[in-house]
């Protein structure tokens, strides 16, 4: 069943054009890799996906309710959550009341507050603390905490390995696997190529806002995967 | 001995003063906005006082104080959804200060047209001259009033903000506008309600000033000034900072008073220019 | 082109020579009142619009720069345009010296505090006796300039502060000092990363507009021959430059001399075609204010430039034709253009 449907999406800048006629979709249950380097698009699109931005053309639709254009307050309760480029965590909140923020637009779920402490435990032991306390990569997991909540269908994750070092990343990767054994559909945006490809069922590869490849994450060679990615 | 009252009048006044500024520091820590017209609505609820003091007079005016504060953050919700929802999210920083202003020229001289230029004040009866003796000190007893209805407020505040699922929504959005929406948070509903939170917070003040002095149309302007002062001495966009930048300038003005009588505001406002001098980020840097 | 400016220059320089014989003392006093708001507008425009630093204290300036001269003239016992040059030349002292506490001060802070400082001269002058504290004080050195000449020098006067603000203000942007404070204006962490000194470049624009007021207000309170601390100080000269300069469109050169006309008009029309009051005239420039900051926040000028074809005094500055052809190798004249148009309507606030 598609959960997420994208089709011909322009999106702009101002007068610059950041994304070409995307056409994109994820299955429920399945994990969706988007790789792209540094400004081919990938955050913009996500940003599209949860109406923090608008596009100009095209159609996104979500569980079969057609999205584009919508205001992200009303996204949010759909069923889409966004672990944001950075984190972004609210740096007056302490750790709890972070994840409680995410819970704001609570679905009926498995996730609670115990869950994700349980999927974190680092995070009950600083559950007082504030972001700027934390590491790196405990920031991340609040980040992805956060955003598991509201009990997403569809979980979208953007450079959640971005600064961290490979055994953090290793442990963020295993979050993942966790929860989508609950569940949840997943779009990972990386710039990790190896790392994105090893955890998704399929892979798009973004270059300067348009889609130069897809297909199962299995079938892709690395010669491939670096003439979509770098475009030589 | 003079000298040991006045200090403790100015420390009971400053309460006042931190009011007034309070409900500045609230709205310039949320949405980074220095509301212009913060001094008008101080001023109109001074007026929406001495009109409902006119309807039932025989009703204390500090009881009267509730209904006016409930207009208030009518009126304050109703300025931020109609009018600065629309520029507080434009990159430019002037946008609000202009309009605010606007909004506070139409305001003023909008009072000067209706309720006329004359002096005006709430009588607050028998205890405005009440006075106390504490510790073989002459104290008014309406100052003790109001400073502990300022540390009530202040302290209501801060818990609001602290403890209840509705601040945190508030310094969530705070930090990262954007961010909240993600988690089904409109960022000018938030907007709407601490406006108006401010400027009930502004006309308590406003009412409480009115029972201490007289005031006419045009004393918006200094009413903004000293709320102004109090928040950047304070430490911008904290609020025990504010309450005890409040307290110093309070003290400053009356410490003044003693030995220059006709001097109004200027010492506080010395104190203020001196302080920017010395220590631009605020004398109290207090975690709000 | 430029032969037809330069006559169109003298015969308005021979128009305004002329003027007092023709003319009647009313209408003298009305441009002269015009013009010295012009000035003044586009001081305030020098800094906000500029320098981006908004003032909410101008007024001190103007106040200060009447007292300056008064003072002068009567303790010397001169003709008071005599002094003239003393009003701007104190301004632009105590503006050196109270930007050092000011500056201190971002954005909204610095407004206020401009605000708090004006209020503060304007109380420790009440309590000076010998400025005539709250009362203020006349001018009898205005004798030694003859009643008939008073109105006709104002003029002239006024009309050359004008020109002279503008013409200054525009010989200022297209300096290096111009550059420099434009670029703070849009940036200023960038203005400073690439070695633009962004505090000496907006003390120089702060000085500047101090002086230009301090020469306005005094001139403005000559022709009135008395001075006192509520009409000095008073908030609505900084109003009135807010509302002309917002109005007309914010940095921009011409857009003060389209709201001071706009300003006048609305005046007019109010006061004498509605009968208004002064109070309710003050409201009705409020409202104007906030509907062009919601609706038009860049001023009416950008939209009227479009009909006019082209900007009259712009300081905007082009890369040379053969460059910028190099860059964009495929845009016409008419699309650079319509490209340009579009950049300027958006980053015109």
């Amino acid at each position: 069943m598609t959960l997420l449907d994208v089709r011909g999406l322009d999106a702009f800048y101002g007068d610059f054009q950041a994304l070409f006629d995307l056409t994109l979709d994820v299955d429920a249950g399945e994990t969706v890799a988007l790789i792209g380097a540094n400004g081919a698009g990938k955050s913009t699109f996500l940003r599209c996906l949860v109406g923090l931005m608008n596009a100009r053309r095209g159609e996104i639709s979500f569980a079969g309710e057609p999205i584009a254009g919508q205001p992200a307050e009303r996204i949010s309760r759909l069923g889409l959550s966004l672990v944001p480029e950075g984190r972004l965590l609210f740096p007056s909140l302490t750790v709890e009341e972070n994840l409680l923020m995410g819970a704001l637009n609570q679905r009926p779920g498995s996730w609670t507050l115990a869950r994700v402490f349980e999927l974190f435990p680092i995070l009950r032991e600083r559950r007082r603390q504030r972001p700027d306390a934390l590491s790196g990569g405990q920031q991340h997991m609040v980040a992805i905490g956060r955003a598991l909540m509201s009990n997403p269908k569809l979980l979208l994750c953007d450079e959640i390995s971005l600064g961290l070092a490979p055994l953090v990343v290793d442990q963020i990767y295993e979050s993942l696997d966790r929860i989508r054994a609950e569940g949840a559909s997943i779009v990972l945006v990386e710039q990790d190529v190896k790392r994105a490809a090893g955890a998704a069922d399929r892979v798009y590869c973004l270059l300067k806002g348009r889609i130069t490849l897809h297909g199962p994450a299995r079938g892709l060679g690395l010669d491939q995967l670096s003439r979509a990615y770098f475009g030589t | 001995m003079i000298w040991v009252e006045t200090l403790v009048n100015g420390i009971l006044y400053g309460g006042l003063y931190g009011l007034l500024g309070v409900g500045l520091a609230l709205i310039v820590g949320v949405m980074r906005v220095v509301n212009l017209s913060h001094g008008e609505f101080i001023v109109l609820s001074a007026f929406i006082g001495v009109s409902l003091v006119g309807a039932v007079p025989w009703v204390h005016p500090l009881v009267l104080i509730v209904p006016v504060a409930v207009i208030a953050f009518a009126l304050g919700f109703g300025l931020q959804a109609v009018l600065i929802n629309r520029v507080v999210t434009r990159p430019d920083p002037f946008a609000a200060i202009l309009l605010t202003f606007g909004v506070a020229v139409v305001m003023r001289n909008l009072m000067v047209e209706v309720f006329g230029a004359d002096p005006r004040n709430l009588p607050a009866g028998r205890l405005a001259q009440a006075s106390a003796g504490v510790f073989g000190l002459h104290v008014g007893v309406l100052p003790i009033i109001i400073l502990a209805l300022s540390i009530v407020l202040f302290t209501g505040l801060q818990l609001i903000l602290t403890r209840t699922r509705f601040g945190r929504i508030v310094r969530a959005t705070a930090d990262h506008r954007d961010v909240v929406r993600l988690m089904g948070v409109n960022p000018g509903r938030v907007y709407n309600v601490v406006m108006g939170l401010s400027l009930a917070l502004a006309s308590v003040a406003g009412m409480l000033l009115a029972m201490r002095s007289s005031f006419t149309p045009y004393s918006g302007v200094e009413r903004l000034l000293i709320s102004f002062e109090v928040v950047v001495l304070g430490g911008l966009g904290t609020f025990w900072g504010a309450m005890l930048g409040g307290i110093t300038l309070g003290v400053a003005e009356l410490v003044g008073l003693r030995f220059d009588t006709n001097a109004g505001p200027l010492y506080a406002h010395l104190l203020f220019l001196i302080g920017v001098l010395l220590r631009p980020n605020g004398l109290f840097r207090v975690r709000g | 082109m430029k032969a037809a400016r330069w006559l169109i220059a003298i015969v308005a320089a021979l128009v305004v020579v002329a003027a007092p014989w023709f003319v009647g003392e009313g209408a003298l006093r009305f441009v002269s009142e015009a013009m010295l708001m012009l000035a003044m507008a586009q001081m305030w425009n020098l800094l906000a619009g500029y320098a981006g630093l908004v003032s909410m204290g101008q007024q001190v300036f103007v106040g200060l720069g009447a007292y300056a001269l008064f003072f002068a003239s009567i303790s010397l016992k001169l003709a008071p345009f005599w002094v003239l040059p003393l009003a701007p030349l104190v301004c632009a002292a105590v503006a050196a010296v109270v930007a050092l506490f000011l500056f201190r001060l971002r954005e909204a802070y610095f407004a206020i505090g401009t605000w708090v400082f004006s209020e503060v001269v304007s109380l420790l002058i009440s309590k000076t006796e010998r400025l005539g504290g709250e009362r203020g004080i006349g001018l009898p050195t205005a004798r030694l300039i003859g009643a008939h000449w008073l109105e006709p020098l104002t003029f002239w006067i006024s009309a050359a502060i004008a020109v002279g603000a503008v013409a200054g203000t525009y010989a200022l942007l297209r300096s290096r000092v111009g550059l420099g404070l434009m670029t703070v204006r849009d940036n200023d962490v960038a203005a400073a990363s690439i070695g633009v000194d962004v505090w000496r470049n907006r003390f120089i624009a702060f000085v500047l507009s101090a002086a230009g007021c301090g020469l306005a207000g005094a001139v403005s309170f000559t022709a009135t021959l008395y001075v006192a601390p509520s009409f000095a100080f008073d908030p609505n000269w900084v109003v009135a430059m807010m509302f002309i300069v917002i109005i007309g469109g914010i940095g921009t050169l011409e857009g003060p001399i389209l709201g001071v006309v706009i300003y006048f008009a609305l005046r007019e029309l109010l006061t004498v075609a509605f009968g208004l009051t002064g109070g309710w005239y003050l409201v009705g420039l409020g409202l104007v204010a906030i509907a062009t900051m919601l609706f038009e926040p860049a001023g009416l000028w950008p939209l009227l430039r479009a009909r006019v074809g082209g900007d009259w005094l712009s300081v905007r500055r082009h890369p040379p034709d053969r460059e910028w052809r190099a860059i964009m190798p495929s845009t016409s004249d008419a699309e650079r253009r319509a490209a340009e148009e579009r950049s300027r309507r958006g980053s015109a606030h």
